[in-house]
């Protein structure tokens, strides 16, 4: 893999993840909630933009549904079908705390991967969709890769946007007080329940676009490509950025994406050995993790600068 | 109507293997009070060590068996003082993202000695047996006689030991357990050591009445995780009760609906427990 192919790759990756990192930052830094169905969200977006762009179904399809609706229709839906996955789990469950939320949001994310897997109307099972409508970069004389990599970064850009924006506002200063102090917060006339739902609504957005977005560049989606190690490697990516800012969580999500892709770009000489060095790769991940954890040397970092 | 005793009989034989691998996840979480992911990555690296030893070395079963449990329950006392010790006053929240880490490390390690495949061990074929038209194998008894066995021996060790009062008192208060003079660190180790060979007799069960894979782990932490909330987090009779719910549950939706869903069960069970008593089981409220 050349140089250049492999810049676009990370930058294409690496935005789109850092879109889901920095709307779990702003879940979990900021709201105090720990979602752990996070690729949930991420698979809805991606599986209602090829269910709305998708043709009717035809020969040995299973799926009942394809809209063929252009893409920018099926964009808007994948961002609508993430908030509403996002009100369904969120309603029940937000009143639940800590590891009690993590484990709710975790089970709804795998039995959504289940329905994905089993029910083959949606979108054909295990098989997925394939050929995903991909919109037509010639208009803007662009090619294909540059065309995705310039949306992903938009997209990105766009969301730690709306992120700064919601959290430098009033509206910010409320949610960062109910994460202190749940109690004081609610002393003083805050809806604390309505807060934490809409942060979490809000959150999902974002990630349902990532999805669609990610699901024009790989042209299929398809259950095995929504897994819970989506949701562990942005954990990984948020902890190792470390939390509470956004620069940080994208710098952390960038560097896990070039790590892993760097290694995927190795030329072995045997399948043997490209098993091994990915099974490397995924201890020396959780290595870092675990250590970063540990000494958690962004937080001391950025509390020694506040003191000078 | 033999059928649904059949899937009855096999669910209570899933339902006893999963009282072995819920016991010691629902220990740790009542003694050290975070949920630990990486607690099933304990029964592969346990199955596995039997596995190696058992076809590539060449033992036979018992002793490679016993090797791979007393292996694990030190491999998961030397996590547990190199890793979550140290982090414990950051809170449960750390712990239990830090454990996602660890089974990472363990997954990776898994995967990169042993490699993709399915294995299985080189022991004889189940005899089956017929009890009114039910089949059983003989080592899906050895799964309910060691389940049953192991938790008469927790329930001695717990209430007749003193190790193991120590355990119960420095669950319950950690600050007075100290202050009336029970060594923390001591009664730390001995439920990592406990807890840990648990998972390794679990995954020696697992590599006995099943083929093994290396994503076996994933699979199982979301059924054990489905039986200790059922059981109420950290308590630990009632996971003998709810164990043996969640796996009839499973086995016996099979009849019904397609068996894709089986693992959707478990699920389904997680969430409507902690929606509607999050409590659990026990039956503890707390606030």
């Amino acid at each position: 893999m050349n140089f250049e192919q492999l810049l676009l790759t990370v930058l294409t990756y690496g935005c789109l993840y850092s879109v889901m990192t920095v709307c779990l930052n702003l879940q979990y830094a900021r709201g105090g909630m720990i979602n752990f169905g996070t690729v949930a969200y991420f698979a809805a977006g991606a599986y209602a933009y090829a269910i709305f762009t998708q043709e009717p179904p035809q020969g040995l399809d299973q799926y009942l549904f394809g809209f063929n609706a252009p893409w920018w229709i099926g964009f808007i839906a994948a961002g609508v079908a993430s908030l509403l996955f996002a009100v369904i789990t969120g309603w029940p469950t937000l009143r639940l705390r800590g590891e009690y939320l993590a484990l709710t949001t975790f089970a709804f994310a795998e039995v959504l991967h289940s329905f994905l897997l089993n029910e083959r109307r949606i979108g054909n099972g295990s098989v997925g969709l394939s050929n995903v409508d991909r919109p037509d970069f010639s208009v803007i004389g662009l090619s294909e890769n540059y065309a995705f990599v310039l949306a992903a970064v938009l997209l990105l850009i766009l969301t730690s946007l709306l992120c700064r924006r919601i959290l430098a506002s009033p509206y910010g200063r409320a949610v960062d007080a109910v994460r202190n102090d749940e109690v004081a917060a609610e002393a003083i006339g805050k809806d604390v329940h309505r807060l934490r739902f809409e942060i979490f609504v809000i959150s999902a957005i974002p990630i349902g676009f990532a999805g669609a977005l990610y699901a024009m560049i790989t042209t299929l989606v398809s259950p095995d490509l929504f897994t819970a190690e989506v949701t562990f490697f942005v954990w990984i990516a948020l902890v190792l950025g470390g939390e509470h800012t956004i620069k940080g969580v994208i710098l952390g999500t960038l560097a896990l994406v070039t790590f892993e892709e760097v290694v995927r770009s190795l030329h072995f000489e045997t399948v043997r050995a490209a098993e091994i060095a990915a099974s490397v790769e995924h201890m020396m991940t959780g290595v870092i993790f675990v250590m970063i954890l540990r000494w958690q040397p962004f937080t001391r970092f950025a509390t020694r600068g506040r003191e000078a | 109507m033999t059928l649904i005793a059949q899937y009855f009989v096999t669910g209570i034989v899933t339902g006893c293997f999963l009282i072995l691998a819920t016991i010691g996840f629902s220990l740790t979480r009542r003694v050290e009070g975070f949920l630990n992911i990486a607690h099933a990555e304990m029964l592969g690296v346990s199955a596995f060590i039997a596995w190696g030893l058992n076809t590539q070395a060449g033992w036979l079963f018992l002793p490679s068996a016993i090797v791979a449990i007393v292996a694990t329950a030190f491999l998961g006392l030397l996590i547990g003082r190199l890793v979550y010790d140290p982090i414990r006053n950051l809170g449960p929240a750390v712990l239990l993202i830090s454990s996602v880490g660890v089974a990472y490390v363990i997954g990776g390690a898994i995967d990169a000695i042993v490699g993709t495949g399915i294995r299985s061990l080189n022991i004889p074929l189940a005899t089956t047996y017929k009890i009114l038209g039910v089949r059983i194998t003989d080592y899906q008894m050895i799964v309910v006689v060691l389940a049953a066995l192991t938790g008469i021996s927790l329930a001695l060790f717990l209430n007749k030991t003193k190790t193991g009062l120590a355990i119960r008192a420095m669950a319950d208060n950690p600050a007075l357990a100290t202050s009336r003079g029970i060594d923390v660190q001591k009664t730390s180790r001995a439920t990592w050591l406990i807890a840990s060979g648990l998972a390794g007799l679990a995954g020696v069960m697992l590599a006995m009445i099943a083929t093994l894979s290396t994503d076996i782990a994933f699979h199982q932490i979301l059924q054990i995780l489905a039986v200790a909330i059922l059981a109420g987090l950290g308590s630990l009779y009632s996971v003998l009760l709810s164990g043996l719910i969640v796996g009839v549950a499973m086995d016996m939706s099979v009849y019904w609906i397609p068996a894709g869903y089986r693992p959707l069960i478990a699920f389904a069970v997680v969430i409507v427990v902690l929606l509607v008593r999050p409590e659990g089981l026990a039956g503890r409220s707390k606030s």
